[in-house]
């Protein structure tokens, strides 16, 4: 193939290398305001009243709402948020009211100026707190709340989902099992932190249309909420996205739209401007929710898993229109890539006085992983079996059955084993030798995911040609980073046999360029790879058929070649696309057909409904990827410093469409799981995060990153284009595990939380057996 | 919202008449690199700000034999590093001030302005501890006048300058000897310390030891130099000093680490320091 | 309004600024160069980094009304307008870059270093950018395409 396969440059280089392109807070118009919003100081109380008046005769300040402006509902899968809050507020540093004036300055003054009285409620600090008998509601009117048909509310409780795994039985399970273990894991809530916060524009014209710029991974999913919110059809509504600075999940959905709009309405004509700072970003914008894992196993004596009971609680915080989806996906995907016949799990998205869950890259996977991993290793190392070996016997092959009761094939996983030991030199056991002080260990952990999204989401896409057969490729697939620009036109390159400096892409306006459901999931190579494709074979048809014409020929006795359409048998006899692109032109003069436009859309095939009591199904996903990684530490058992060297981790993606971008991304998300298990955590007292900057909230830097080696394995998904899966997710799953586990191979001693500060690792290595008796032999 | 006004000072006479006049209400803008951040969260809302890059005596450094090395108080801690006289002789210090933030920070960030600010965190507080650091100022009505830099620092955030009194420079004794930093923080680069040990060694093997970031102020562990300085330095006496030093200590639980963490360090830290002087 | 004279991007200019503003939101909001980017605000991030005089600085962290008597560098001084500049070239070349937030600063920083230290190693050039930080790239590629530079300086100068 002349593109597909090979790494491109990125079609956006040049700009991003320059400065020169645009994100959405680098947008000045003129007669543009800026706004402010007033958040509130507690975590859970009532709004008794709300004063603007003061606010509102500041001079430069041109418009000040409050919720009662926007009170409407809206929800991706769960209608349960407001963009503003209307009776009471549910998390510290939601939005009570916001303002728009001529500066920032006078903006955030005006909020000052905004008097809000609040009667404190009793607050629901934690999963214990909101599934404990009695607790205070977070969402009182939870029966009455629109939501899709595959989650399950349970009304009168702080439960927005409880989603269930019946497979096999369980107790049958059990009882054929040679040994029992009970481990319980808990992961801290961390925050996607993009080096661009939230930024978003809205302008209401006086006709009543909309216009929004956000930076956002969803446009169509943007307009959808705001006509909801605000009762307009969505043709009036227009949403396009300046470049994203990064998304991760943080971006998807919506966050901080609706709070402009409004104020856009009362300034009529005058653009708004909200851009959040890094605290607001912390804070009030999604965070990736907490997880209590509890997992129970029973393992025959040659070390087949025969049964699981899990129960996962998500920390969903005030809101979860978004997060039950996380908890539905961490159900269908709760003992991880492994082949168990008898499980039972529960999977429940909790109400907090925290901040909001959402979406963060792995929706559900890397917080269930850290669980099933280090319960897998845990399991392996009492049954004495080694710990990569216990994977091969227990993980998902060819034909074997996920825990849906979906049969999976090609697989990889144990493709993904051998590359990841032999890379990372399992067979040699890191020693037990403990030199300068220091110790080393390896970890293991397997990964997988699918896409989470509705069944039937769609994709499409629309090329089309200029006279000088230059084409335009337009899809609202988001470039986030993650290369989608470069990676969709490859595809439509190797169709079309044009090369990708002929084509222009243009992405990101509801107005202007087709249905995307969602840029979230690593679902664009796929899903928007698949319209593209399609696109592109409808325009090539077009081209045959005319081109065939033209050379006298049958559609079947030509084909593209170098930009145009050529006969098979006699190269020499071709149609260049210039001269086809807008219609054929006879030999007497006239013309047929019209300019050559290319149409693809695409669902993925047969992906259907489980039984909502067993969550058993046929399809419940459009692909699996898998993947392993392997991690070695170094520890400091004076200090409890721990280094991560070296790490390999390895995905079967199918096909890779661009080696060099499918590396980039692998390796993003490696050091973005490194951050989450050394350093990362949004701290929660009472509700309140006491580390929303970067001063106390410390992601990796440059002199922070282990030596990476990926492995892309290709077994090919049939219905992906050129066989490709997604894997901008699963790129981050394996990290925190395998570095976890790692940690236990070097002290025998496991934390059983993240992350892994030096503190907790000192208290790990003064537990540690083999660490206090090498300083006892050393004395 | 607060504004403030601008005055880029010419001379040291009209800084020292300026502060005094505002009467707190002023304050100096060197590095800015902690003043802009607390501008920003309005932990701070003075009505004027003085720019001190434009006076001249605080410009430079100097050495001289029988007074030492004198630093202007415009120094970066970038500089710091190209200090030749540094290099040779207090090559910890610049070591110490390289752990200051990252290196957009410290291309701002001055040596006096750390020590001015006075956190008990401040990289370079316990580097110029152990040399004894003599810090020079100018009051307009007081005249000069030379603070030892133990008795600079008087609590978390507050030093011992008086209104109108702007440090001009801080010198550093001659000394020949050899020092190490360690610091311990939960990022490897750019993050404020959990914990930080200083200690010198001078050449008739005397040490110093100076502790950060685990009392109200940074400190001197002088009971574990005692136990270094009056006998013989061995295995077990250095473990000794370690632990003294570890009970001079007071540190505190915050968001960054536990108090018994911190205590812990402190002595390991300091063992740790001691050796590499030894090794020396 | 305190009157200033300063260049930018090699263009000598006196304007009036806001001694209440920061260079960076000078730079973006008055000088329309928005290139330079606020991550955080508090310089943490480093996506605000502009050279100042030929060194790395965050400018959230100065004043406007600082850059008097300074030679003031943003991204959009970096290539000629004609040609890239080679480490944007070895950007691109090597993926160093993904959703391009922190890419201004990290040239930034990466063109300081190299103006120095023509020929940095591996650990000098992580050092150098450890003020910056990224969330998309893992900095893998960042390194490679900085220390392409490196090996390129090398070879001019006839080192091997």
């Amino acid at each position: 193939m002349d593109y597909v396969g090979k790494s491109i440059k990125r079609v956006d280089g040049i700009k991003k290398v320059t400065g020169y392109t645009k994100y959405t807070d680098d947008i000045k118009m003129s007669k543009m305001l800026y706004a402010k919003a007033k958040r509130s100081p507690l975590a859970h109380a009532k709004i008794l009243s709300i004063d603007t008046s003061k606010a509102e005769k500041l001079p430069g300040v041109k418009a000040v709402i409050t919720g009662k402006d926007i009170p409407i509902r809206v929800g991706l899968y769960l209608e349960d948020k407001t963009f503003l809050a209307v009776d009471k507020v549910r998390y510290a540093g939601e939005a009570v009211a916001a303002v728009a004036a001529d500066t920032v300055e006078i903006a955030t003054e005006a909020c000052e100026l905004i008097e809000v009285e609040y009667e404190k409620l009793p607050g629901v600090y934690g999963i214990k707190d909101a599934i404990a008998k009695d607790a205070p509601l977070v969402h009182e009117d939870l029966g009455e709340y629109k939501h899709g048909s595959i989650f399950f509310p349970e009304p009168g409780t702080n439960i927005s989902n409880h989603y269930k795994i019946i497979k096999g039985d369980i107790n049958k399970g059990f009882a054929e099992a040679d040994y029992i273990f009970e481990n319980e894991y808990y992961v801290p809530h961390i925050q996607h932190s993009p080096i661009e916060t939230h930024s978003t524009i809205a302008q209401a014209e006086p006709d009543g249309k909309l216009n929004v710029w956000a930076g956002c991974q969803s446009p169509y999913a943007v307009r959808a909420a705001l006509s909801a919110a605000l009762e307009l059809p969505l043709h009036k509504v227009r949403v396009s996205s300046p470049q994203v600075g990064g998304g991760f999940g943080g971006k998807a959905g919506t966050t901080l739209e609706g709070i402009v709009i409004p104020l856009a309405q009362k300034c009529l004509g005058r653009p708004v401007k909200l851009t959040y700072t890094r605290e607001e970003e912390f804070i009030a914008s999604f965070v990736r929710q907490g997880l209590l894992g509890k997992m129970k196993t029973g393992v025959r004596k040659d070390g087949k898993i025969v049964a699981q009971e899990i129960t996962y609680y998500w920390d969903g915080g005030a809101y979860t229109e978004y997060g039950v989806n996380i908890a539905r996906s961490g159900g269908y995907s709760s003992v991880g890539p492994y082949d168990v016949e008898n499980v039972r799990a529960d999977s429940l998205c909790v109400y907090t006085n925290h901040p909001v869950g959402g979406p963060y890259r792995g929706f559900g996977m890397s917080e269930i992983h850290f669980c099933i991993e280090q319960n897998m290793d845990a399991v392996a190392a009492a049954m004495n079996i080694d710990p990569a070996e216990f994977r091969r016997i227990n993980c998902l092959k060819e034909g074997g059955h996920n825990v849906t009761g979906q049969q999976v094939f090609n697989v990889g996983l144990t493709d993904c084993i051998e590359a990841v030991t032999e890379d990372m030199k399992w067979e040699e056991k890191v020693n037990t030798e403990i030199k300068d002080g220091k110790i080393r260990g390896k970890g293991i952990s397997l990964a997988f995911k699918a896409p989470s999204m509705p069944n039937n989401v769609p994709s499409s896409s629309i090329v089309r040609f200029n006279e000088d057969g230059t084409a335009h490729l337009s899809v609202t697939a988001m470039d986030i980073g993650q290369g989608s620009d470069t990676v969709l036109t490859q595809i439509a390159s190797e169709v079309l046999q044009l090369p990708p400096e002929k084509i222009l892409i243009t992405t990101g306006d509801t107005e202007n360029t087709p249905y995307e459901w969602q840029t979230v999931a690593s679902r664009i190579t796929y899903c928007a790879g698949n319209a593209v494709y399609r696109a592109a074979e409808d325009a090539k048809s077009q081209f045959l058929e005319l081109g065939a014409k033209g050379l006298g020929l049958s559609p079947e006795e030509v084909e593209l070649k170098e930009e145009a359409v050529v006969s098979k048998a006699d190269p020499d006899k071709r149609m260049p696309f210039s001269s086809l692109s807008m219609g054929l032109t006879m030999p007497d003069g006239s013309g047929i057909h019209g300019p050559i436009i290319g149409r693809g859309a695409f669902i993925p095939p047969e992906v259907k409904d489980t039984d909502p009591e067993t969550g058993q199904g046929e399809k419940p996903t459009a692909f699996w990827t898998y993947g392993a990684q392997v991690s070695e530490v170094e520890i400091d058992i004076e200090t409890g410093d721990i280094r991560v060297p070296t790490t390999a981790a390895a995905f079967n993606v199918g096909k890779v469409i661009n080696p060099q971008l499918c590396e980039a991304q692998i390796e993003g998300g490696i050091v973005q799981g490194l951050g989450s298990v050394l350093w990362e955590e949004l701290v929660l007292e009472k509700g309140i995060a006491k580390n929303p900057s970067y001063v106390d909230y410390k992601i990796p830097t440059s002199v922070d990153i282990p030596e990476m080696k990926v492995s892309l394995i290709e077994i090919a998904e049939p219905t992906g284009p050129y066989g490709a899966r997604g894997v901008a997710e699963p790129a981050m799953v394996a990290t925190a595990p395998s570095i976890a586990n790692a940690v236990y191979n070097a002290l025998g001693v496991r934390i059983e939380t993240m992350p892994l500060t030096k503190e907790r690792i000192l208290n790990a290595v003064k537990q540690s057996k083999k660490v206090q008796d090498y300083l006892k032999n050393m004395k | 919202m607060n504004k403030y006004d601008y005055i880029k000072a010419k001379t040291l006479d009209e800084v020292s008449k300026l502060l005094i006049e505002k009467n707190g209400k002023a304050t100096i803008l060197n590095g800015g690199t902690d003043l802009l951040v607390r501008l920003r969260e309005n932990l701070i809302e003075p009505e004027l700000v003085i720019d001190i890059k434009g006076i001249k005596e605080l410009r430079g450094i100097s050495f001289d034999d029988q007074v030492g090395l004198t630093i202007g108080a415009l120094t970066t801690m970038n500089e710091l590093g190209e200090i030749d006289e540094i290099n040779k002789n207090y090559a910890f210090l610049a070591d110490a001030a390289h752990t200051v933030g990252s290196v957009q920070i410290r291309n701002r960030a001055t040596l006096v302005g750390n020590i001015c600010n006075a956190s008990p965190l401040a990289d370079t507080a316990t580097s110029l501890l152990v040399l004894n650091a003599k810090i020079n100022t100018y009051h307009v009505e007081k005249g000069e006048r030379t603070i030892s830099i133990h008795e600079f620092f008087t609590g978390p955030r507050t030093n011992s300058l008086e209104l109108g009194e702007i440090v001009v420079s801080i010198t550093i004794p001659t000394v020949k000897g050899k020092g190490v930093y360690l610091k311990n923080a939960r990022r490897a680069e750019v993050d404020l310390s959990t914990v930080a040990v200083a200690a010198f060694k001078d050449d008739k093997n005397q040490y110093k030891i100076a502790l950060g970031s685990v009392a109200a102020t940074p400190i001197r562990a002088f009971k574990a130099e005692e136990i270094l300085n009056n006998g013989d330095v061995t295995d077990a006496t250095v473990l000794q000093a370690a632990k003294v030093a570890r009970e001079t200590a007071t540190p505190i639980t915050d968001i960054r680490a536990s108090k018994d963490y911190r205590s812990e360090m402190v002595e390991v830290m300091t063992k740790r320091a001691i050796k590499k002087l030894l090794e020396a | 309004m305190v009157e200033i004279n300063f260049t930018i991007n090699g263009e000598k200019v006196n304007k009036q600024v806001d001694p209440n503003k920061t260079l960076l939101k000078y730079i973006r909001e008055d000088l329309d160069l928005t290139g330079t980017k606020e991550g955080c605000g508090a310089g943490e991030c480093g996506a605000c980094t502009v050279l100042v005089d030929g060194k790395a600085v965050n400018s959230c962290l100065m004043l406007a009304v600082e850059a008097d008597g300074k030679e003031i560098t943003t991204i959009e001084g970096v290539s000629d307008g004609y040609n890239l500049d080679p480490l944007q070239e070895a950007f691109i070349e090597n993926a160093a870059l993904q959703c391009g937030f922190c890419t201004p600063g990290m040239i930034m920083s990466a063109k300081a270093l190299l103006k120095k230290n023509p020929t940095p190693n591996e650990d000098e050039v992580k050092s150098a950018i450890s003020g910056n930080l990224c969330r998309c790239t893992g900095y893998k590629k960042i390194i490679d395409a900085i220390m392409d530079i490196s090996k390129q300086n090398s070879k001019e100068r006839g080192d091997e």
